[in-house]
């Protein structure tokens, strides 16, 4: 492990008075577009290999080895597309947002590459409705690209002229799913499709499709320019290569950071995020709401793609750390994270649909005052039942409501049973009076 | 998302005889968008983001002109717009005023900020001022989590809120916005 300072942030001060959004002329100043060039001057298998022995993992929350879904596009299928997620809508995170709206054009960059890599017509950057801001300044340095002849063109080689556009979403967290996002770029509603197919044999408009997160193509450039190796120098193992991690919650200095994977939640909180704020350490959840909760003795858990199975949680998911303190209400917490999952979901996938509007009605219920011990046992059941993982729903999303709750009861049972009252006593009167209070 | 399909047009308003989708915003989307994709229902979003930006809202009657313009049926249409947040079938103030609810934003006091909205302005989410300049809703995370507690408003985001001096700060602006919705 060795990390010698920022890579995808390196152009980003610090000191935030000093950020500023940087053009494509101090871009190539800086050594933006040589690894473009550089690319171009291999073949598409060799940009293909490398990016399999750097072993970068998806940064969109699922880690799937980049490579090697490129690898699955099939041989000279053509148009065939690439969506690049920029949805990004998990509570707790924010880092595409920050790298973009500050350093456009590696992202640009990094399209390119993995746009003559394999071979595609046109990409489409999906990015969500509410960032306003971040779509404008998207489709400035897209002019500016498209000016010094980065799109538009044929692909070196090629009789494919390569494409990139700005496509807005408008306000649905569910098109963050490969497949929901694919339908809402048709113009259609956001509802993930059945697989197989998969997307990189039938994906946007029916053709060969990959997808793929803002960060992670935002690496590419750094891996045609430094090599496999020195993007395996950092991280471990399982998990090559520098992250940007988004701290909130309780610390006194949220914000996005940037460090090799592997390193320990306490020394992002301690070293970059200014320390918790207003309490002790008591929970935090490590990537994105989906991914659940790490426990008190969990403070030190190394952030990697390998947290899930070491610490109990779905994943390092979007590496979005939430932090809450001893004075944190964790119940209410739970009930936040369960009313985004009930509100968010698409609705096509019965347990997913109903579990989540049941558990939101349970916890609003426990909330009140008017919880009963056998919730505990049935907010637990119902959370289990739901997910791509038990098998009976058709995205991740039911996955994410699933992990919140198992991991929330699982590692804090005594939160929720002080909570809880007797069934017995109040008997048939408490469901009156919980149904008038929720 | 939306996935109660609930009849949100049946105050079918009187169409009206200039349309909607005007010859500048169709040909806004024929050169811009249509060129972008395989099928013209692609330019859906975009179509309707502008029609959000012109109108404030989406009219049962934009609905039906889209549809001839996209070569699609009505129920396509309809199925999809209804199905994203920020296309709105009910006109709204002038500022739409988006208020993050979730986690991190919780955390970090969003209630102070939604009582304070509550108090200078008298609405609820999802209502409006009677003077038709402010409507509040509540949203789910804004990608703005290191500004908690947050809010959006129209197109311009609002991080680090001090309720007081946030409801200040909406109050002082001008009755006719700068940006769109
Ligand atoms: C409910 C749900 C929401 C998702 N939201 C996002 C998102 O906002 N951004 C993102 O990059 N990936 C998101 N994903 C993951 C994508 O489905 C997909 O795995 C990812 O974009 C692939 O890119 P990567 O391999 O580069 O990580 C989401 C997945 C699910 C199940
Ligand atoms: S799991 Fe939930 S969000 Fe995913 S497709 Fe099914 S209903 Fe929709
Ligand atoms: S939780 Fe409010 S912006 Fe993310």
């Amino acid at each position: 492990m060795a990390f010698a300072g920022p890579v995808l942030l390196k152009r980003i001060p610090d000191d935030p008075a000093k950020r500023k959004l940087i053009n494509i002329d101090e871009y190539m100043a800086t050594g933006g577009y040589e690894s473009l060039r550089k690319a171009q001057a291999m073949t598409p298998e060799q940009i293909i290999q490398l990016v399999i022995d750097s072993n970068l993992r998806g940064r969109g929350g699922a880690g799937f080895p980049c490579g090697s879904k490129w690898k699955f596009l099939p041989k000279d299928l053509h148009p065939r597309y690439l969506a690049v997620n920029f949805d990004e809508s998990e509570p707790g995170t924010f880092k595409d947002r920050y790298l973009t709206e500050y350093d456009p054009q590696v992202l640009l960059e990094g399209i390119a590459i993995a746009a003559f890599a394999n071979r595609i017509t046109t990409s489409y950057i999906y990015i969500r409705g509410e960032y306003h801001l971040q779509a404008k300044i998207l489709e400035k340095a897209l002019e500016e690209a498209y000016a010094k002849g980065i799109f538009g063109q044929k692909i070196p080689g090629t009789e494919i002229v390569h494409n990139c556009y700005v496509h807005r979403g408008a306000g649905a967290y569910i098109c963050g799913e490969e497949t929901g996002l694919l339908e809402s770029l048709e113009g259609k509603r956001g509802w993930p499709r059945i697989k197989p197919p998969f997307p990189a044999i039938a994906g946007a408009f029916a053709k060969p499709t990959i997808i793929n997160n803002v960060e992670t193509l935002a690496c590419l450039p750094y891996i045609i320019e430094y090599g496999a190796d020195w993007f395996k120098s950092m991280g471990t193992a399982s998990s090559a290569g520098p992250k940007l991690f988004g701290v909130s919650g309780l610390v006194h200095k949220p914000g996005v950071y940037e460090e090799e994977l592997g390193i320990k939640m306490s020394t992002l909180i301690e070293k970059y995020a200014g320390g918790i704020k207003g309490g002790k350490y008591r929970a935090a959840i490590p990537g994105g709401v989906s991914m659940g909760v790490l426990g008190t003795d969990q403070y030190d858990a190394e952030l990697d793609f390998d947290i899930g199975k070491k610490y109990n949680v779905l994943g390092l998911g979007t590496a979005g750390v939430i932090v809450m303190t001893d004075k944190t209400d964790l119940v209410v917490m739970l009930r936040n994270i369960v009313r985004f999952f009930a509100h968010e979901s698409c609705g096509q996938c019965t347990p997913c649909r109903e579990g989540t509007a049941w558990m939101h009605k349970m916890l609003n219920r426990i909330v009140a005052g008017y919880g009963k011990p056998r919730d505990f046992d049935l907010l637990m059941e119902v959370g289990l039942s739901m997910g791509s993982m038990p098998g009976t729903t058709i995205c991740g999303l039911a996955d994410g409501a699933n992990w919140a709750v198992r991991t929330f009861l699982e590692k804090f049972p005594e939160d929720f049973k002080a909570r809880l009252k007797s069934d017995h006593v109040q008997g048939v009167t408490l469901d009156a009076q919980a149904a008038a209070a929720v | 998302m939306a996935w109660i399909v609930e009849d949100r047009l049946k105050q079918y308003q009187p169409t009206r005889s200039e349309p909607y989708l005007t010859a500048e915003i169709k040909s806004h989307i024929e050169q811009k968008y249509f060129p972008r994709y395989p099928r013209k229902q692609a330019a859906l979003l975009p179509l309707f983001h502008t029609i959000m930006h012109t109108y404030g809202y989406i009219a049962p009657q934009a609905i039906d002109e889209a549809a001839g313009f996209l070569g699609i049926s009505r129920a396509e249409v309809q199925d999809a717009v209804t199905f994203y947040e920020e296309f709105r079938l009910q006109p709204s103030g002038k500022y739409v005023v988006n208020v993050c609810r979730s986690i991190s934003c919780e955390l970090c006091g969003h209630q102070a900020v939604l009582d304070k909205m509550r108090e200078v302005f008298g609405i609820e989410p999802g209502e409006t001022t009677d003077d038709d300049k402010f409507t509040l809703f509540e949203v789910e995370c804004l990608g703005a989590c290191e500004q908690a507690p947050c809010a959006l408003v129209n197109e311009d985001l609002h991080g680090c809120l001090n309720p007081q001096a946030f409801a200040s700060q909406l109050q002082a602006l001008p009755d006719h916005p700068a940006t769109g919705h």
